[in-house]
């Protein structure tokens, strides 16, 4: 057992924050404030390119697609700093992963490198109208004809569909077989005809929330599938084993340091401000029962980040999760929800406020958050389909 | 970084379990509750033919010189084990010897401790249940050569097999420092000495100590003189992690009862594991127990690599405390009756976890020496970096 980094991942850590401290400028939040909204802004995306140019995205992918071939513990340190930060860095979430194991050489070469620079966006196609939660329940059709897939069907709440290059794209390919064993994965471009999006604006879009908060999106999309055809080389792994692609895709995309950094940026948040500011005069942290809540919550988010760094120490072992992703998704979601619950109990009237308003501390961000907080609890699997997941596969219990 | 066990560490817990299934079953923790001595003196001597006593004692004095995070993991063992030795007593007591002793100590008790023919315990507590330096009333009167003692303590594990204890004492008027304490190793068969078992939930062997001029030399001073409160502190954090293990590796054989029994007990017509509602407890006490595991072992490993972990240790003792509690409540739920039966061996985890919840600091206490480090200092707070303890 280790819990400590080494002296160069230590240095790591201190270049990126440095690095942070002078690139991250009130211009490229002012842009990540809107990005979810209308895509990303220049200040946004050059900066993106300068992080890739470091070698900080994509560290431990092979150096033959524009990786580093380095640890994924190296990678964890830079989307840590960047995720408090409020930055998403590019390419560490869906696609790369599941690419990196299933696709095919053509497949590595055209999409890992665009990933690292962020010139390749992927949106998640998997939840559909009728439910995200049963997945195996989807029903989008992609039929084989000749080199070519032909695929309709609808897709629901794909957040990144108004600005991402592709969508990951996760569909039947044959209807008579059991549930799991007819799906596949294809990767789609966003610009194929046939392809409609439209938006749908979530609780959190009015007024904008700032750049701080991590939770949440304005914006999410309906996307529309009419007779799009995709050439055949866009299927990701074998056909008819989406399920398997897309299981193992989901579970290396629910781990990593943005996940749980999201749900316990709040801890810090509340903490570093109740320390340097009073309420008319009095102190917060003299109150003997918000003490105890605050050391309560600043413990469970240490677990939060020791699940996290169990996922990193087996992925760097190569090993496979059972439930630990799953661990992680549970916790982390469920804590966020608490501190944003009790920061409203500790500022009372004043964590109504809304970004804009008077009065308003943090811009806002905390009642922001209270719109934004569940929704990581329920998006990439909800929590309860999580507990499912630690039970059955965890556990071994057995099928109700 | 890997938070995960090495090989060697988990050969070690192999080894530890293996050993423990076939020696130590439950039926012996279940004789030893009514037992006049209280600990099998055949098992003890098969732990220390193991090494297992000497682990992490340095190897001049008949060790084996390995980190803290090793001897953790067979407690955690016996504790999944729920064997009735002095363990741990012996252990937090021995490890305070190896650090703080003075070599002629260290070379008369230590190697005796690897072998298996020294018990040991320790007393800090008496009618002030909080880990104080101010509770401490116990006076400890310089006489010449001697120190006399005079006072009592409460809670004192295995008292009535200790050979040796080391008692926290007051050597001179109470002080804002903490000066005005001395730890001091005195002989249980002591003259003046008398001791009262306590009945606990656990069962096992506390007691009341009443110390009626008990005279003892100084050379059995730990330390220095009136310099005593940093050496309690000291087997404090020490004792607290490795009490964390012993009662998160109960928790999650506890948890694993519960979770084959929800296999195999049908109800409805079919298992009731088959169930979301007893699924989630199931995964709600394993992630638990697992938070816990992680919390302990990033306190152990820290105090191995010499680094403060007062704070760690604090977070891992409150959250041990109310999450091993919630887990082995949850099991005694999905147990139903039979969980209560005196016959069904359940009850003998759930009343030592919950026993030892309530040792070695309350959630609360263990919470409010994280928010003094969280929120009475200056400076910014950040999750993964290191807070100073205020003390």
């Amino acid at each position: 057992m280790d819990f400590g980094f080494t002296p160069e991942q230590e240095a790591l850590r201190q270049e990126v924050v440095e690095f942070i401290k002078e690139k991250v400028t009130p211009e490229v939040l002012g842009e990540v404030e809107t990005a979810l909204e209308t895509g990303m802004g220049p200040h946004h995306q050059r900066l993106l390119k300068e992080v890739a140019a470091k070698g900080w995205v994509g560290i431990s992918w092979p150096k033959e697609y524009g990786g580093q071939g380095g640890s994924r513990i190296d990678q964890y340190i830079v989307e840590e700093e960047f995720a408090r930060a409020g930055i998403s860095v590019g390419g560490a979430g869906t696609g790369a992963p599941a690419i990196l194991m299933a696709g095919t050489e053509e497949q590595k070469q055209h999409f890992i490198p665009g990933l690292i620079t962020g010139e390749i966006i992927f949106a998640q196609g998997y939840t559909e109208p009728q439910g995200g939660a049963d997945l195996a329940g989807l029903q989008c059709r992609a039929v084989r004809d000749g080199d070519e897939f032909v695929i309709n069907g609808q897709k629901m709440y794909t957040s990144s569909a108004h600005y991402a290059t592709h969508v990951y794209l996760m569909c039947r390919t044959d209807p008579d077989a059991p549930r799991h064993k007819g799906i596949s994965i294809l990767l789609v471009p966003m610009d194929a005809p046939g392809i409609t999006v439209r938006a749908l604006w979530t609780i959190q879009s009015d007024p904008p929330a700032p750049a701080s908060t991590t939770y949440g999106t304005p914006r999410t999309n309906e996307v529309f599938f009419e007779d799009v055809r995709v050439p055949a080389s866009a299927l990701l792994g074998e056909e008819n084993m989406g399920w398997y692609v897309g299981a193992m895709g989901l579970n290396l995309d629910r781990v990593g340091a943005s996940r749980y950094l999201i749900s316990v940026r709040r801890d810090e948040d509340i903490i570093n401000w109740i320390k340097e500011n009073q309420i008319d005069g009095y102190s917060i942290t003299d109150a003997p029962a918000i003490r105890d809540r605050l050391a309560e919550l600043w413990i469970e988010a240490q677990v939060c980040r020791l699940m996290t760094m169990r996922s990193m120490s087996l992925v760097e072992r190569g090993g496979n999760f059972t439930y630990e992703g799953s661990a992680e998704k549970v916790w982390a979601p469920e804590h966020g929800v608490k501190t944003t619950e009790t920061i409203t109990q500790i500022l009372g009237p004043y964590a109504q406020l809304l970004n804009g308003s008077e009065g308003a501390i943090r811009d806002g961000l905390f009642a922001h958050n209270v719109m934004g907080a569940f929704q990581s609890g329920i998006n990439h699997g909800s929590v309860q389909v999580m507990r499912d997941q630690v039970a059955r596969r965890g556990l071994g219990m057995p099928r109700g | 970084m890997d938070v995960l066990p090495s090989e060697e560490e988990q050969m070690l817990k192999n080894l530890a379990r293996e050993f423990l299934e076939a020696e130590c079953p439950p039926s012996l923790a279940r004789a030893m509750e009514k037992d006049e001595l209280g600990y099998p003196p055949e098992l003890w001597k098969k732990m220390a033919e193991l090494g297992w006593f000497g682990l992490a004692l340095p190897e001049e004095y008949g060790g084996q010189g390995m980190p803290l995070t090793y001897l953790a993991i067979i407690i955690e063992e016996a504790g999944r084990a729920i064997a009735p030795v002095p363990f741990h007593s012996t252990m937090a007591a021995a490890l305070t010897i190896a650090e703080h002793g003075t070599d002629e100590q260290k070379r008369e008790l230590l190697p005796a401790v690897s072998r298996g023919d020294l018990i040991l315990t320790w007393a800090l507590t008496e009618t002030d249940p909080r880990l104080r330096p101010e509770g401490v009333r116990l006076e400890a009167r310089e006489d010449g050569d001697d120190l006399v003692l005079s006072g009592i303590k409460m809670f004192v594990d295995s008292f009535s097999v200790a050979d040796k204890c080391l008692v926290v004492c007051r050597t001179s008027e109470k002080s804002p420092e903490n000066k005005g304490l001395t730890v001091v190793l005195v002989d249980t068969g002591s003259s003046g000495i008398s001791y009262n078992p306590l009945v606990t939930l656990a069962k096992d062997r506390q007691c009341r100590v009443t110390f009626d001029n008990v005279r003892v030399s100084r050379a059995n001073v730990l330390g220095d003189i009136n310099r005593g409160w940093p050496v309690a502190e000291w087997m404090l954090d020490r004792a607290t992690a490795l009490l964390c293990a012993q009662m998160l590796g109960a928790t999650r054989k506890d948890a694993e009862m519960a979770i084959e029994y929800s296999k195999n007990r049908v109800a409805f017509g079919r298992p009731i594991g088959a169930f979301q509602s007893i699924q989630h407890l199931c995964a709600d006490m394993t992630l638990w127990v697992d938070g816990a595991q992680l919390l302990t072992y990033e306190a152990l490993w820290k105090l191995d690599q010499g680094l403060p972990a007062t704070v760690e240790v604090s977070q891992a003792k409150s959250f041990c405390n109310e999450k091993c509690e919630a887990a082995v409540r949850s099991s005694q739920t999905i147990h139903g009756g039979i969980g209560f039966m005196m016959e069904f061996d359940l009850h003998l985890w759930y009343r030592r976890v919950s026993a030892w919840t309530m040792r070695l600091g309350t959630s609360f206490e263990h919470r409010e020496r994280v928010a003094k480090a969280l929120l009475d200092q200056p400076g910014q707070v950040r999750l993964g970096m290191p807070l100073t303890p205020v003390s």
